[in-house]
């Protein structure tokens, strides 16, 4: 039943009113790229040669992140720049061209050659080829490619904990050999920092790009055997972010970096004060425009010229126009057709009247002949052929219809017996019979669509009459119909589900079949023991042919579209009589966006629209803003099979302390929690530290944790305020000893690593 | 071809003028001739180590006499500041002396084999407790500091979402939050879920 404007209307009241949501945040996407170029500063190697007496020193804080250069006279770090190199060869200009630090995201290529000098996920120095080009470019833009003879300044290098014997000894080499240095000295860049925010005893907890330590330090000495490495850091943050955003966005998968991906986690990304509590209601509706970050990625908007009115206007005249052509060309192709065969009709009709008047046979042979015409049966047909067409085409023009008021023809001869009649007579006969089947068949099928017509008005009238006498039995049953066709629905999707699966039960049967069907005497018919073969007696047999048929046949759309369409008349049925129908319960409603956890999850608190090139570019951090950092103190989430940090510090704290050092006070390390690295700049970290710690000491236990004054900078500045000082005099390791005692030399200290046979 | 662009001309410039590789280098030595095989990553480091190791007489970086001079400055503030040494004769001051002095002096480098190398760990316990932290466990490797596999008991999430999973689906093996993430991981086209077992470590890996 069409829907009057006033069951519309009710329809309508019972629709939610529109929502309007207020303009999204939106940030953009970012990723490493060159800035500008690095200028080679000569002043600080002037300086330094100024102070000779000082001790300056090159301090290189070489991390797997960010390598850090500078002079130890200053403050800060010259520069810092990754610890990457490019090198590739430019065929068209026929140059190699070699790039390091930032200045490898200069361009696509550059980009795509870039080399790390880490091992990935290590902070083990791995490709030495990219080390020494870091280290050229250092030396070069500290200004010491213009004087001649070597690097002339003694070197304070960081490395990491427990460094490979290896990794040491080809640093020194290339150092000592290569550059021509006076002297080294390592440490360990965590111990630095620490030093440098006046640490004596306490717990570093050590949160950097490839890897986080735990180190305890005893009035200012580490004690590095009691020492923790978790294999996680903000590279592995980074690149498990970016896994969960490629699972989350499929589509999206090669427009995704590390880079953005490490950019994201920096900026969007926070520890969790509760974890388990605030992950609960993450996707939740209350809040979620705050929780939900939109990352917006550069799209190219397809461009839609809005046409001015005048513009349509002139286009439909033109259209208008252009029909109005047509229709008059083809009227007049009509009208010529129409005159030439009236012309035609009259030159027959006047042979007729002549070979009528005439009284010799030979001359109406000669006039037949003249008109290509067999005999007079054929002229006759000729005539009426004629004369029917011309009138067609009359009525055609003037607008009649001309099946209405077409006469009955005759079927005279239906009803004279065969042998009174010639053989022209039988031939007309048989042709009239003809036609009079054709004329009744279509009277047949009038009065059948009129018989349906009258029926489906009955139908309607017996409904409604129903609906007013029983509504609740009425509504009983619409709600029954609207249950099946949501079942049948089920079920279907089930189906094809099941077809899917080669071991299924559905595919099994449907296999069975198609061996029925392809065989010679098929199995059901031996069973039943009838001999004939009566498939295709019943229609329905043919269904089985629409049950083996699986994949996009055009039948299932059908089918889709008549369930859907019968479950929205008995919906639209239930929503203007039953008052307990609310629109919620449609069925529409129910698959709407804002019931879907899924789409707050991938797709935020607003409704998604997948033709806005905008949207399609856009990725929502939700769950990984806490989920990612997260890994830090449940490893397992990533697969890592390590302890979390707070298992690590608190078996550090309660079991291998009190063996380490006798007597030692474990309250004094507990005093002093440091945490320092890039890694662990993440919103409340200390908190979350501090709480998982708690549970694992003895009531009452001072507990204090306190960051790095600069989580990057500090192990740079500890290392260029030590230089110089006595202890380092002492550490370092000048060419003479190099020379005498060979590679893998190394001196002992306070802030460094001891020697291993590794 | 068409004519280079004005960007194009100064992008060219840029590349010229950040280009290491034609910029000679005073300050490196003519003579350095790296080792071509010097790129090893940490398995081959550690491959070679366990190989020396074995092969090698010198077991202990502590007898290497002169690759290892631990500062004195190490020990001595240790035994006076804190006063934790249960034996001043254990603070060592330097390498060869590290070694407690009951070590028969007589032992011949070419009889250091493992065997001595467990009696000297054993005899080595008194200096120990010398708390000298770095130098007397066993040393400190890579390897040995990784932290232990987790004994607390692990939480579950859900694959897909991150939320807290109470349920497992056994054909794919995903854990999932609610009715709506089943369907969905159902519907997960081919090998898509040992991808997302992958993030979490759990995957099946083929060897």
């Amino acid at each position: 039943m069409a829907p009057s404007a006033i069951e519309e209307a009710v329809i309508a009241s019972k629709m939610p009113p529109p929502k309007s949501y207020p303009p999204p945040k939106i940030f953009p996407a970012k990723e490493s790229k060159f800035e500008k170029t690095i200028a080679i500063q000569r002043d600080g190697r002037e300086k330094a040669l100024a102070r000779a007496n000082e001790n300056p020193v090159i301090v290189i804080d070489n991390g797997s992140f960010n390598v850090r250069a500078g002079w130890s006279f200053e403050d800060n770090p010259r520069f810092s720049i990754p610890p990457i190199m490019s090198k590739f060869r430019d065929r068209k200009a026929g140059k190699t061209y070699s790039f390091a630090g930032n200045d490898c995201y200069v361009d696509a290529n550059s980009r795509s050659h870039i080399r790390n000098a880490f091992e990935q996920g290590s902070g083990v120095i791995t490709n030495w080829d990219a080390m020494e080009h870091v280290l050229d470019y250092i030396f070069i833009k500290l200004g010491f490619n213009d004087i001649d003879g070597s690097v002339d300044w003694p070197i304070v290098m960081t490395e990491a904990v427990a460094n490979f014997t290896y990794v040491r000894k080809t640093m020194s080499e290339t150092l000592f050999e290569c550059y021509g240095v006076p002297s080294v000295a390592y440490g360990i860049d965590a111990l630095f920092s620490y030093r440098h925010n006046k640490g004596n005893t306490g717990l570093v907890v050590s949160s950097s790009h490839t890897s986080t330590h735990v180190i305890p330090v005893y009035n200012q000495r580490p004690l590095l055997a009691q020492a923790t490495r978790l294999n996680w850091g903000g590279w592995h943050s980074a690149e498990y972010l970016l896994k969960l955003l490629k699972l989350k966005y499929p589509a999206f998968v090669n427009k995704l970096n590390s880079s953005q991906a490490e950019h994201m986690l920096r900026d969007y990304c926070y520890l969790s004060a509760d974890y388990d509590n605030e992950l609960r209601g993450y996707l939740d509706w209350t809040g979620l425009e705050d929780r939900d970050i939109v990352v917006q990625y550069p799209y190219t908007e397809e461009v839609v010229v809005q046409k001015s009115e005048e513009e349509l206007a002139r286009i439909a005249e033109r259209k208008k126009e252009s029909g109005r052509r047509l229709q008059e060309q083809a009227a007049k192709l009509r009208l010529e057709k129409l005159m030439k065969k009236e012309e035609e009709l009259e030159y027959y009709k006047n042979l007729q009247t002549r070979i009528q008047n005439a009284t010799n046979k030979k001359d109406v042979r000669r006039m037949l002949d003249a008109g290509e015409m067999k005999d007079e049966a054929a002229l006759e047909k000729t005539i009426n052929a004629l004369d029917k067409a011309v009138r067609k085409a009359q009525t055609k023009d003037v607008g009649g219809d001309p099946e209405e008021d077409q006469q009955q023809p005759v079927f005279d001869l239906l009803d004279v017996p065969d042998d009174q009649l010639d053989e022209a007579g039988l031939k007309a006969k048989r042709q009239q019979r003809l036609l009079k089947s054709n004329h009744d068949a279509r009277a047949r099928a009038k009065a059948g669509k009129e018989a349906e017509k009258a029926r489906i008005e009955e139908a309607k009238r017996l409904d409604e009459e129903r609906r007013e006498k029983d509504l609740e039995g009425w509504l009983e049953d619409k709600r029954r119909a609207r249950a099946e066709a949501l079942q049948k629905m089920k079920e279907r999707d089930r189906l094809k589900q099941d077809l899917g699966n080669r071991k299924s039960l559905a595919s099994q049967s449907r296999m069975k079949t198609i061996a029925n069907l392809a065989s010679d005497n098929p199995t059901k018919k031996r069973r039943r023991g009838g001999d004939d073969d009566t498939f295709g007696a019943d229609d329905d047999d043919w269904g089985v042919y629409r049950t083996i048929a699986i994949g996009d046949n055009s039948d299932d759309e059908h089918e889709e579209e008549d369930l859907m369409a019968s479950l929205k008349t008995c919906e639209q049925d239930l929503l203007l009589y039953d008052p307990g129908f609310t629109y919620e319960d449609t069925y529409e409603a129910q698959l709407d966006w804002s019931k879907s956890m899924l789409h707050a999850f991938t797709r935020g608190p607003r409704p998604f629209d997948p033709a806005s090139a905008a949207e399609l570019n856009q990725l929502h951090l939700n769950v990984e803003r806490i989920r990612v950092p997260e890994v830090l103190f449940q490893p397992s989430i990533a697969g890592v099979d390590q302890a979390g940090l707070v298992e690590m510090a608190g078996d550090i704290v309660n079991q291998r302390l009190s063996g380490a050092i006798a007597g030692a006070d474990r309250d004094a390390f507990l005093r002093d929690i440091f945490l320092t690295g890039g890694n662990t700049l993440f919103k409340n970290f200390e908190q979350r530290l501090r709480d998982g710690l708690t549970p694992l000491l003895p009531a009452d236990t001072p507990l204090k944790v306190r960051r790095a004054q600069n989580a990057q900078l500090d192990a740079w500045r500890g290392a260029a305020a030590w230089s110089g000082s006595s202890a380092w005099k002492a550490a370092t390791i000048t060419r003479a000893e190099y020379l005498e005692k060979g590679s893998e030399y190394l001196k002992e200290h306070d802030l460094g690593n001891p020697v291993s046979t590794v | 071809m068409a004519a280079p662009t004005e960007a194009q001309l100064a992008h060219q410039k840029l590349l010229d003028e950040l280009d290491l590789h034609s910029v000679h280098k005073t300050f490196r030595a003519s003579s350095w001739r790296p080792n071509h095989r010097r790129n090893k990553n940490i398995k081959t480091i550690l491959m070679d180590a366990s190989r020396k190791e074995a092969s090698s007489s010198v077991a202990t970086p502590q007898d290497v006499s002169g690759s290892v001079t631990p500062m004195p400055t190490l020990a001595a503030p240790d035994s006076k500041d804190d006063g934790l040494s249960t034996s001043g004769s254990s603070t060592p001051a330097n390498g060869a002396d590290a070694l407690p002095n009951n070590q028969n002096p007589n032992l011949s480098q070419a009889s250091r084999s493992l065997s001595k190398l467990v009696l000297e760990k054993t005899l080595r316990q008194g200096a120990a407790a010398s708390a000298t932290g770095a130098s007397t466990a066993p040393s400190v490797t890579y390897t040995n500091i990784e932290s232990a596999p987790s004994l607390a008991h692990t939480r579950h999430y859900c694959d897909a979402t991150g939320l807290p999973a109470p349920y497992l689906d056994p054909k794919t093996r995903l854990r999932y939050h609610d009715r709506e993430v089943f369907s969905f991981i159902r519907s997960l086209p081919q090998g898509v879920a040992e991808q997302y077992l992958e993030a979490r470590g759990a995957h099946v890996v083929l060897k």
